[in-house]
């Protein structure tokens, strides 16, 4: 299933771009988040929990992140295994200067979910996606506010 | 080694005092632990009904409560409502009807029409039906349940017997 | 003499047990020392099985042993082919491919069973189940028919070259000539998807092996515990005799409990024999929506050729049929498909091709209608577009064309799912379809009530929809009576019973014979160490094959009585009459001896017994019908759309039903009733959604819609009954003749409620969301 929005950010790219490499913001921002660790270069794993209507469990995941563009964009592709299903992902970031310390983040995504957390929680994965993505960018922005400001 | 829990209530009228697990399910319980398998389990989702018992009088889902939520209170399953050789009128106004085919959700849907029938001795088709909908039947259709339900409360309100032991 | 029973409302013999809960299905199977299976399924739709690790699962406390492919060694093996392609016809291609106890190399469906964990209790198993460590590697999924057979798909199974599972061709005429001919020819394509029995009873499986006596008892949801038993003795290297399966109360059947042999009917036995240890399985709901067989997946390419007045001269269809990812059951869906796409018409070219497609997908197997669904809905279809093309009214042009009362036995000449040549026995199609029409009063609501609702601005459209069901069918079944000393008859038989009231009916055929009362007929059906001869309920046959072999049984018995009782009285046989249990002289009723009685005397203990003569007053007998009995029948109904919510109100629905001879109405309009909300479920509350990586996007309740109390309308069942000339008591059966017109009805009434959109359906479920696509993509008149 597709996932697209948006998001009006209230610091500036570069310093955005810095905060998404970076396993301690990205597990601080994630709801659900156990653990994140950096593996490689470009390549991060973790342990996320979920639930989605009925279904709850920890997944195994794996995030890694191409076509570097920076500060303006790049390509996040997530692999989770867990005992509710699985969950594969591949989606684009683009971000633009809006002006006045601001930055508009652009985000389209294909996810595919099998296992329990598709047969059960299909119906509600729209929504569960799109409300895990708000709160993390919320909190991303929180982190991006703190951190532009301490400079 | 799993803590257990002293489950104390009353089923069927009759005291049971057993050491639970705190996880194992209301359905589980009466079905395995006391032998009552008059319950039957067809989803444990909470959605086709099969399993629903009274609890104080209240029709509720056995599948979706634990054992231990049902402590100090009183259960009724479809083996207190009647007997082979005394059916409950609901029971009999069933056989009349030919409200029964394989049997299997029949049990949620007596309790849930003795409770139904208490609450709302003269009911129209369209209540009667209302009041099924969250008992999921696959053989009959449902048309010959709704009869006998009809069935059960025209017998019942001439002999003005009480609805449960 | 006696009031015949054949025919009476006579209340059920089962139902107190099951009113009070008392009758035991299988899960109520309670053994000490029961150990409790968990299944391991796989998530994914297609992939290869890299490796597990069950060690963590081992240790986990209360586990006892976890089994995956590997534990089983030579043990190890796919199920038996269940029906072979028919070897009547011609140039059938067929692939066999068969389910397997435990994943091996390669996982080919969502849900497929990949490990077995036993433990001391179902909720350990369960937590057992989560610790083993699975490495797949995912592969892409096959599951769209088309793009399965193109060059290049991946292949559900690799030995193969495509996912081609089988091929038929069958042909009546010659269609290509009766197309020059024709004024009409109409193309459409037609997309039916599946959809699931969803019996509220999951099954369920307990397995017990005695290792002192060298005998293993199983207690089976199965529809067929004697090919079940048969199977088993041969898997397990057991004489037949140290099996004994029993179909106890079945919380429902409907066709996927007719398949035999799945994964864990073949593996409980074997743990339970390797283990020494009672075991038992029970299906959870979500396994039931993955692991249990569904049906109804195809896609049609059909083409219909017809004169100016609407006489249909011939019919070409060419179709997918999604089997899964193994094909046990053989072509007896798609047979089945063939057979009904001519509907009641009298088609005299008709030309059929089915190509059986292997996806990633759970395993099809028969579901009530069996693919007859799918061809009504077919022809239906066509004969509404064609009804408008030609400016026909679609009643009318059904008339034109249904075969005339006079033309049976109707020979078709194609080959049908029992290997036999399609016979229709007999028939009287018009009456039918002009009762349905007086009992919904047709010809009222369309010239005056449907104009003045219209004009109202409702949505309310009305449909007909006449069929035919192949029921019946070989190969035989038989049963066994006997008189009891007590005066009870005993009576033993293979079918097993899943609602359909059997311990009833057949009892009537006994009592009938037998003069005694129903409740004093015993039934014993589906335990293979009282009745081991036969094969299962299926395509509504339990009442006709059954039934027909226990009333030849019952009159056997009926004449050894007679015969005793003449000697015992000393009148003559003819002067007898049998009533109230007793055998009595007919104007002299002192003069009389019990059943029981006679029972009794006729198995002395001393005395000399004749020779060449059976002890007891007991039969058992067979019967194999020559071909199976076509029934037929007629559905109508009212509806009314609402256009903002695309939420439907049945008004009303008429059923005519034409079954042969009845043996117990009431337990026949149960039949019915249960049916149509299975066909109403078909047709717009219940589909299956598979996306592209094979994942059941709906395996819950909550999901799956099955119609409930609130959507079922009341059910107004008319009857006629045409005996058959195929069997002594001149029945048919009906099983699923409720299921089976109700798409093509649905789409009709539809369209016609929605007449100023002119909509076509030609595919199947709808639902509100789909419907709404199609009536916004369509603007008003």
């Amino acid at each position: 299933m597709r996932i697209e929005g948006q998001y009006s950010f209230d610091g500036p790219r570069e310093v955005l771009w810095e905060l998404l490499r970076d396993p301690k913001v990205l597990a601080a921002c994630l709801p659900g988040t156990q653990s994140m660790r950096q593996v490689g270069e470009r390549e991060y794993e973790g342990e996320i929990g979920v639930r989605v209507g009925p279904i709850s469990g920890a997944f195994a995941g794996q995030l890694s992140v191409t076509n570097e563009v920076p500060p303006a964009s790049c390509t996040l592709t997530v692999e989770g295994k867990g005992k509710v299903g699985f969950l594969k992902g591949i989606g684009n970031i683009d971000m633009t200067d809006q002006g006045q310390g601001k930055t508009l983040m652009k985000y389209t995504g294909e996810v595919q979910i099998g296992g329990k957390v598709a047969s059960v929680g299909q119906r509600l994965f729209d929504s569960v996606s799109r409300g895990m993505i708000e709160q993390a960018l919320g909190k991303l922005n929180e982190q991006l506010q703190a951190r532009a400001s301490s400079r | 080694m799993r803590k257990l829990f002293d489950l104390d209530l009353k089923v069927n009228g009759t005291r049971h005092e057993q050491a639970v697990e705190p996880r194992t399910l209301l359905s589980d319980f009466l079905r395995h632990d006391l032998g009552l398998t008059g319950t039957h389990v067809g989803c444990e989702h909470g959605v086709c009904g099969a399993c629903t018992v009274l609890l104080d009088g209240e029709p509720v889902r056995s599948c979706l409560l634990f054992a231990v939520q049902a402590h100090g209170h009183s259960v009724i399953t479809v083996e207190g409502l009647g007997a082979i050789d005394q059916l409950h009128p609901v029971q009999e106004a069933f056989r009349q009807a030919h409200g029964v085919q394989c049997g299997f959700c029949t049990p949620g849907i007596l309790t849930t029409v003795v409770a139904f029938l208490a609450g709302n001795p003269d009911p129209s088709e369209e209540e009667i039906r209302e009041a099924l909908s969250g008992n999921l039947c696959r053989c009959t259709g449902y048309q010959h349940i709704v009869d006998a339900v009809q069935l059960a409360a025209q017998n019942m309100k001439t002999a003005h017997e009480q609805p449960a032991r | 003499m006696t009031k015949t029973l054949i025919g009476q409302r006579v209340l059920r013999n089962e139902d107190p047990r099951l009113l009070t809960g008392q009758a035991q299905f299988v899960d109520d199977v309670e053994i000490p020392g029961l150990l409790h299976a968990a299944f391991l399924r796989s998530d994914h739709a297609h992939a290869r099985l890299l490796g597990m690790d069950v060690s963590a699962a081992r240790q986990r406390p209360g586990v006892v042993a976890v089994f995956t492919a590997e534990e089983m060694g030579d043990d190890w093996q796919p199920g038996p082919p269940l029906v072979s392609p028919p070897p009547t016809a011609k140039d059938v291609l067929f692939y066999s491919r068969r389910q397997v106890p435990l994943v091996k190399d390669k996982v080919r469906h969502a849900g497929e069973a990949m490990a077995v964990v036993i433990a001391e209790s179902r909720y350990i198993a369960e937590d057992a189940v989560e610790d083993i460590v699975v490495d797949l590697e995912p592969l892409e999924a096959v599951v769209d028919l088309e793009k399965a057979l193109q060059p290049g798909s991946h292949l559900v199974h690799d030995d193969l070259e495509s996912n081609l599972a089988a091929h038929l061709f069958q042909k009546k005429g010659d269609y290509e000539a009766a197309r020059r001919q024709a004024d009409l020819v109409l193309r459409r394509r037609i997309v039916i998807d599946r959809g699931a029995a969803a019996a509220m009873e999951n099954r369920g499986i307990v397995a017990q092996w005695d290792e002192k006596s060298q005998h293993l008892t199983v207690w089976d949801t199965t529809q067929a515990p004697i090919p079940i038993r048969n199977g088993l003795a041969a898997r397990l290297g057991l004489s037949e005799n140290q099996v004994r399966v029993i179909a106890p109360f079945i919380g429902g059947g409907f066709g996927p409990k007719m398949m035999m042999f799945y994964p864990e009917e073949m593996l409980i036995p074997w743990v339970a024999k390797k283990l020494k240890r009672p075991i038992k399985w029970i299906e959870d709901r979500r396994e039931n929506f993955y692991a249990t067989t569904q049906e109804r997946g195809q896609i049609h390419d059909v083409e219909i050729a017809l004169s100016r007045d609407g006489h249909i001269l011939g019919l070409k269809d060419v179709f997918l049929h999604d089997t899964g990812a193994y094909d046990p059951y053989g072509l007896t869906i798609p047979l089945n498909t063939q057979c009904h796409a001519m509907g009641p018409y009298d088609i005299k070219n008709y030309s059929t091709e089915v190509s059986v497609v292997f996806t990633n997908k759970t395993l099809v197997t028969p579901v009530r209608g069996a693919g007859r669904p799918q061809g009504i809905f077919v022809i239906e279809r066509l004969l509404d577009a064609a009804a408008k093309e030609l400016g026909i009214d679609p009643v009318e042009i059904r008339k034109r064309n249904l075969i005339p009362a006079d033309a049976f036995p109707y020979e078709h000449g194609i080959i049908d799912q029992a290997f036999s040549p399609l016979i229709l026995d007999s028939g009287n199609y018009w009456p039918v379809m002009q009762k349905a029409l007086d009992m919904i009063g047709y010809e009222k609501f369309v010239r005056e009530e449907q104009p003045r609702l219209r004009k109202e601005g409702r949505y309310v459209g009305i449909g007909i929809t006449p069929f035919i069901e192949s029921t019946g069918v070989g190969p035989y079944e038989g049963a066994r009576v006997t008189v009891e000393a007590s005066g009870k008859i005993h009576v033993a038989t293979g079918v097993g019973t899943q609602g359909q009231g059997h311990f009833t009916t057949f009892a009537q055929v006994v009592a009938e014979q037998l003069g005694v009362a129903v409740g004093d007929v015993r039934i014993v059906s589906g335990d293979t160490a009282e009745f081991h001869w036969g094969t299962g309920t299926f395509a509504s046959r339990g009442a006709v094959v059954a039934g027909n072999a226990i009333h030849a049984a019952a009159s056997i018995v009926r004449r050894k009585v007679l015969e005793l009782a003449s000697k015992q009285l000393q009148t003559p046989q003819e002067e007898l009459e049998l009533e109230g249990g007793m055998a009595r002289v007919a104007d002299i009723p002192d003069k009389s001896i019990s059943l029981g009685e006679l029972a009794s005397l006729a198995n002395p203990l001393r005395g000399a017994v004749e020779p060449g003569t059976e002890p007891g007053l007991e039969a058992t007998s067979y019967f194999g019908p020559r071909y199976g009995a076509t029934a037929f029948g007629a559905h109508a109904m009212i509806l009314e759309i609402d256009p903002e919510t695309m939420m439907i109100e049945i008004k009303r629905y008429v059923t005519v039903e034409d079954c042969g001879t009845v043996l117990n109405p009431l337990i026949l309009e149960g039949q019915i009733h249960g049916g149509v909300s299975l066909g109403i479920g078909n047709a717009y509350y219940e589909k299956l959604h598979f996306d592209e990586n094979g994942q059941l996007l709906n395996a819950s309740f909550a999901d799956y819609l099955i119609p409930s109390a609130t959507e079922m309308p009341r059910i107004e069942v008319g009857h006629m009954e045409t005996r058959s000339p195929l069997n002594e008591l001149g029945t048919k059966g009906v099983g699923e003749a409720g299921t089976i017109p109700v798409p093509a009805l649905f789409s009709q009434a539809v369209e016609n409620a929605l007449a100023d959109r002119e909509l076509e359906i030609l595919e199947s479920p709808l639902s509100p969301n789909r419907l709404y696509e199609l009536w916004s993509g369509k603007e008003a008149r």
